[in-house]
């Protein structure tokens, strides 16, 4: 398999549309599901409504203008016609509902299938841990990217097929009536096919200008929703009304400009129907009564009537089904970035307390800013280690390594002995829990939330990782208990409140390395040392990495690790580095003058 | 390296779309007649907005229809007066076919004139009327209360602001082409029906048919439709979530959980997405298929009349012509009924919006000042949801001019809340709040904005400036800005990026760090002079040296405010004037530092905690 990485917030390089759609299908294979049954039902339904305008030819050339005089009509003849094309045009219709149902199934497993296999590969990209922010750009390709496929196939798609059907239809009958006037036909077509494709090219800018406007407006809307706090405390109101409306306006005024290109556009359709009419009549005549009659040229003047409505219904959906086809090759291009977290199923050793082995461990951002530089450490089993250092030291880059939750660095981080890239990822999970300064937590209960660190705890199991926490009187102060609804984001928690969750959820997970980065930071500090102590008391039999800007976790650890500007520079017992002439005695001063009453 | 893995390549098979009991109370509303005459509502509130737009689509569109009748007019004309002559009697062809190519092309240019003007006026009209409701939906918003926005969620707004608007106003595109089609279709059978009596009411019978079919069709595909959009929009909001919490999900090794579960939402929406197809394909067919048979009826009978000699051969080509123009202008009708049912759903979700009325009135006391302010709260209760346990109860409290405060408390004991009723965020549910003698909520918004300020622990940077961030609105010099920052110490960091105040932070400012991030915040408050300042654990996310510098900074101001923080370090509040100690929702007790040591286990327990622990250390050793 040759999967190279690429970025996948890039927009996709255009490609063959016969291209992108074989791809589609090869990852999600329900889109072509009975293909070829559609697209038989599609041509046979379209050929069908031809129906109509033939028996009008008929009816006319064989019973009208043939009769010769009035009252010779054959009454029953023209009956059986009307049967026929009757009969047919309802099997056609039949066919072509069929056909629609058929693709819009077809589109529905196909889009489900890529929805979930979007959201897949995106959970196992360590770059989405990278570029937080940016996250929501890529949940568009799990929705609205797909969304806008859907509502084509439901719209346009099959608009787009039927009236390529029919046009071909149409064409083939003038020819069947009277090859010369659709030899005539052609050269108005291909003009006008030319004409249209080079005014896409414009209509394309105008549209490319709209969606950057339409971000800009959404933009202006979601800082009015999502800051309003901040908008209320500083009576801020007007401003960020003026930018919706300087931004809302900008949008109108360039969907305006769209519109009116695209009606001139659709408009053109009927100056080409007319451009038509006006062929077929000239050349009808010109050929006149001896190579042609009036029947066949009725019937060639509905036909041309009958591409009126598959081009104006094209010209309508080329937009739409260009935008389709970036959507469908937007996602394709996310799932052929390669996974970052492999799933080589090298297990861990043993059972236990796991122990770090860290050998020059380099890890950058962006290439002009190193976080980390060579770091070089051993994490003993059992341990109880602290790492500390000022802001930007690169102390949280340095757990989030440990925990693999970033790009894979330089150097080499072994974990029981393994390459941390080589354990599976299912194994690591189950082995090294990791506990973020910012919490997210889950829109369902507390006890919900707790189960995502194992999910087939039972309730005994979650009241006695709250007992153990010493947790049980925070329980009992929330309005239903464990069962408490925490909201978007856990929005109803206060923040220590969430620390503290997912504190509970990570002990929950039992795990052999525990890895904690400033998980306790908005907690207030009685709570902060009980929950450490009860954390020493979890992890007798774990290895404890602690990552803390208040250094009394230093004080109480096994190890302290002290990081400056991407460098271990200090190592070793809270006590031994107390003597050192080094940062660690610098920032224990401030510390303890901070909480020294 | 080996990167296959198990990757779902199917979902669960397709299950009958059935709406469960919590999305029956969310379609619970949807019946023909309610949807019928708020349909008809809600197309007179658009037209109302913009009458002229619409009135000049509407017009453009009659352009057009004339014009197709003219058409088949033009063609059963050309039959008799050119075809017939020239083809079936041998008649020259001569100056009949100039006339008649000039005749066309006449047609053509009026029509396409025509659908110009519709189309043009009508998309203005739409774009328009879609701006207009979405600057008094964000005017709207702003005004209502955190109480309201308590009960919503952040994406549902969202969609309410972007997708639903334009859900409500979508049905201006094809509503004069449906008033034109309307008309085109009365011309229709008013013509055939001039023509021959018995042919015209044939042609009536049929359009009614047709008609009647694609409103079924159409309302059956509503339904479904609904159902299929509510099930998107879980869809939406658990692959929101998920990649919100990748770090999370990732952490703990739950992704195999969070695919299944979003797979499930995903198999939902797709059972309901099928049965809006096999819907939509009886829809679709009706509209595309009887204009097309329609035709044959009427041959068949117009055939029997000519032979009956009621009937011309060209009246009967005319109106034959006449009936297979009506393709579209039947599908428009068709999908005027299925857009009015469909803006509809986006209207209500936007109504549920607009007619929220849960505001703060703004006072009229417009007093301001420059001096520190004296703050009293008396009795105050609170909860932030009716019948949930109050989170602040009988909370009395007294901030003296120019004082600095520490808010002490346990973790979830109501500190932030407190801070939050203070700068007004929220009401109280009993008592009040005073700010030198007057109510809170008797004071005019500005006047009380400019006097009180709080900096929160979740800094939100705006998509502007570094300058346009920290003013948002107010208006300051430049070195008042810098003097700002530096008090917040942020001054260093600003001076460093390329274009200093000028520089762009990005959406949610994302360019800067988590602590860069509150000092802006910070400074923000301070460019104000706010009489009082709130700052609510604002200082979290920098180093304990930096926070103490800028305290210290805070109280050797030239304008000093009066301020009250939340404080967990001893040494922020050894800055303190004052402590109140905050304990079960309301005020434990209120001292100096030393005094509340003395008198108050509590307090004594929560601020000697790392103290405590290094003296138990000292004496029973490592752990």
């Amino acid at each position: 398999m040759t999967q190279t990485p690429s970025d996948p917030f890039a927009e996709p390089p255009s490609s063959p549309v016969l291209r992108t759609l074989r791809r589609a299908v090869a990852a999600a294979p329900p889109f072509a599901a009975g293909a070829w049954v559609t697209a038989l039902l599609a041509v046979l339904g379209s050929a069908a409504l031809l129906s109509g305008p033939l028996v009008v030819q008929q009816v006319i050339d064989r019973h009208l203008v043939g009769a010769g005089s009035v009252g010779a009509i054959d009454v029953a003849a023209v009956l059986r016609l009307g049967a026929l094309a009757g009969v047919v045009g309802l099997a056609g219709a039949a066919a072509n509902r069929r056909a629609v149902e058929r693709m819009l199934v077809a589109t529905a497993q196909g889009t489900g299938v890529l929805r979930v296999r979007a959201l897949d590969r995106l959970h196992r990209l360590a770059l989405l841990q990278l570029q937080a922010e940016r996250r929501g750009a890529l949940v568009s390709r799990v929705t609205g990217d797909v969304d806008v496929i859907t509502s084509f196939m439901g719209w346009g798609g099959i608009g787009f097929l039927v009236g390529l059907v029919r046009v071909t239809a149409a064409i083939t009958a003038v020819a069947v009536v009277r090859w010369q006037v659709a030899v005539a036909l052609v050269p108005l077509l291909l003009g006008y096919a030319f004409v249209l494709t080079q005014s896409q090219r414009v209509l394309e800018r105008a549209h490319d200008r709209v969606r950057a406007r339409v971000s800009a407006s959404l933009g202006a809307v979601g800082e009015v929703v999502a800051g309003l706090p901040t908008l209320r405390v500083h009576g801020a109101e007007a401003r960020a009304q003026r930018r919706v409306e300087t931004t809302v306006e900008a949008q109108r005024v360039a969907e305006v400009r769209v519109s009116a290109l695209g009606a001139v556009l659709f408009s053109s359709a009927e100056l080409f129907a007319a451009g038509l009419t006006i062929a077929a009549l000239v050349t009808g005549v010109l050929l006149g009564p001896e190579a042609t009659t009036v029947g066949e040229l009725v019937a060639v003047l509905f036909l041309v009537t009958l591409l009126l409505d598959p081009v104006q219904t094209m010209v309508e959906t080329l937009n739409e089904a260009q935008s389709a086809m970036a959507g469908l090759r937007r996602v394709l291009a996310l799932l052929d970035v390669a996974p970052e977290i492999g799933e080589d199923a090298t297990a861990l050793p043993q059972d236990g307390p796991l122990g770090v082995e860290v050998r020059g461990l380099s890890f950058a951002y962006s290439p002009e800013a190193p976080v980390l530089d060579e770091v070089t450490v051993t994490i003993a089993p059992r341990s109880h280690v602290a790492v500390v250092g000022e802001t930007g030291s690169g102390k949280t880059t340095f757990v989030k390594l440990l925990a693999r939750l970033l790009p894979t660095p330089d150097g080499t981080v072994e974990l029981g002995g393994v390459p941390l890239e080589q354990v599976a990822d299912a194994t690591l999970r189950g082995r090294v829990a990791f506990v973020p300064q910012e919490v997210f937590l889950f829109d369902t209960s507390v006890a919900e939330n707790l189960r995502y660190g194992r999910p087939d705890a039972t309730d005994e199991q979650l009241r006695q990782v709250v007992r153990d926490l010493d947790l049980e009187g925070w329980v009992a102060g929330l309005a239903d208990g464990l069962d408490t609804q925490v909201g978007e984001r856990g929005g109803r928690l206060s923040a220590g409140e969430r620390q503290l969750v997912a504190l509970a959820r990570a002990a929950l997970a039992t795990p052999d390395l525990l890895l904690l980065d400033e998980a306790t930071s908005a907690v207030d500090p009685d709570l902060e040392v009980r929950l450490r102590h009860a954390i020493d008391l979890l992890g007798s039999e774990r290895t404890v990495v602690t990552v803390a800007h208040r250094l009394a976790t230093a004080e109480a650890a096994d190890t302290v690790l002290v990081f400056a500007e991407g460098r271990l520079v200090q190592h070793g017992s809270h006590t031994a580095l107390l003597t050192q002439d080094g940062p660690y005695a610098r920032l224990h001063a401030d510390w303890a003058a901070v909480t020294t009453s | 390296m080996s990167a296959v893995h198990d990757v779902p390549t199917s979902l669960p098979p397709v299950q009958r779309a059935v709406a469960d009991d919590a999305e029956r109370g969310h379609l619970d509303n949807i019946a023909p007649g309610d949807v019928a005459r708020d349909g008809v509502r809600h197309l007179a509130r658009l037209i109302r907005l913009r009458p002229l737009a619409v009135a000049i689509a509407i017009v453009g569109s009659i352009a057009f229809v004339a014009g197709v009748l003219v058409t088949s007019l033009v063609i059963g004309g050309l039959t008799d007066d050119l075809l017939i002559p020239v083809l079936g009697q041998g008649e020259p062809r001569g100056p009949r076919l100039t006339d008649a190519v000039l005749a066309v092309l006449g047609v053509g240019v009026w029509r396409a004139v025509g659908i110009t003007v519709r189309r043009t006026s009508a998309s203005w009209a739409q774009v328009t009327v879609l701006a207009d409701i979405r600057r008094r939906l964000v005017e709207h918003q702003l005004g209502l209360s955190l109480r309201w926005y308590a009960t919503q969620r952040v994406g549902d707004l969202l969609a309410v602001n972007d997708a639903h608007v334009k859900l409500a106003t979508q049905v201006l595109g094809p509503l004069p082409f449906a008033v034109g089609a309307v008309l085109l279709t009365t011309g229709s059978m008013a013509l055939v029906l001039s023509l021959d009596v018995l042919l015209g009411v044939t042609v009536v019978a049929i359009l009614l048919l047709a008609v009647t079919g694609e409103l079924v069709a159409a309302w059956a595909t509503f339904s479904a439709f609904d159902l299929e959009q509510h099930r998107k929009s879980v869809v939406s909001r658990v692959a929101h979530e998920s990649i919100d919490g990748a770090q999370t999900v990732a952490a703990l090794g739950a992704r195999d959980h969070e695919v299944r579960r979003f797979a499930a939402v995903v198999a939902r929406s797709r059972d309901a997405e099928v049965l809006v197809g096999k819907r939509w394909s009886w829809f679709r067919a009706t509209m595309e298929v009887l204009p097309s048979l329609i035709i044959v009826p009427v041959i068949v009978v117009g055939a029997l009349r000519v032979s009956a000699g009621a009937l011309s051969v060209g009246d009967l080509v005319t109106a034959s012509y006449l009936l297979s123009l009506l393709t579209i202008p039947l599908a428009i009708i068709g999908f005027l009924v299925w857009d009015t049912a469909h803006s509809l759903t986006g209207w209500r979700r936007l109504a549920a919006v607009l007619d929220a009325d849960d505001r703060m009135p703004s006072g009229v006391d417009e007093t301001g000042g420059t001096d520190p302010a004296a703050v009293a709260a008396s009795g105050v209760g609170f909860a932030y949801v009716q019948d949930e346990p109050a989170v602040l109860h009988g909370l009395d409290l007294q901030l003296h001019p120019g004082t600095t405060v520490g808010l002490v408390g346990a973790t979830g004991s109501g500190k932030s809340t407190l801070i939050s009723l203070l700068a007004r965020l929220w009401d109280p549910g009993e008592g009040d709040i005073r700010i030198d003698g007057r109510d809170l909520r008797g004071m005019q918004d500005d006047a009380r904005t400019s006097q009180v300020a709080l900096v929160g622990q979740d800094a939100f940077v705006f998509d502007d400036t570094v300058r346009g961030n920290v003013l948002l609105g107010h208006e300051a010099t430049d070195d008042e800005v810098w003097a700002a920052l530096a008090i917040a110490e942020a001054d260093g960091f600003v001076r460093a990026l390329p274009d200093g105040l000028d520089h762009l932070l990005g959406e949610r400012g994302t360019s800067l760090s988590g602590g860069q991030r509150q000092r802006v915040a910070l400074a923000r408050a301070l460019v104000r002079r706010p009489r009082l300042l709130l700052l609510d654990d604002a200082t979290s996310a920098l180093d304990p040296s930096v926070e103490a510098s800028i305290l210290r900074r805070l109280r050797d101001a030239d304008a000093p405010s009066t301020v009250l923080l939340v404080a967990t370090r001893p040494a922020s509040v050894a800055l303190c004037d004052q402590i109140v100690l905050l304990g079960a929702g309301t005020v434990q007790a209120t001292g100096t530092h030393a005094e509340l040591l003395r008198t108050e286990p509590a307090y004594a327990r929560l601020l000697q905690a790392y103290e405590r622990e290094r003296a138990a250390r000292g004496t029973g050793g490592q752990r």
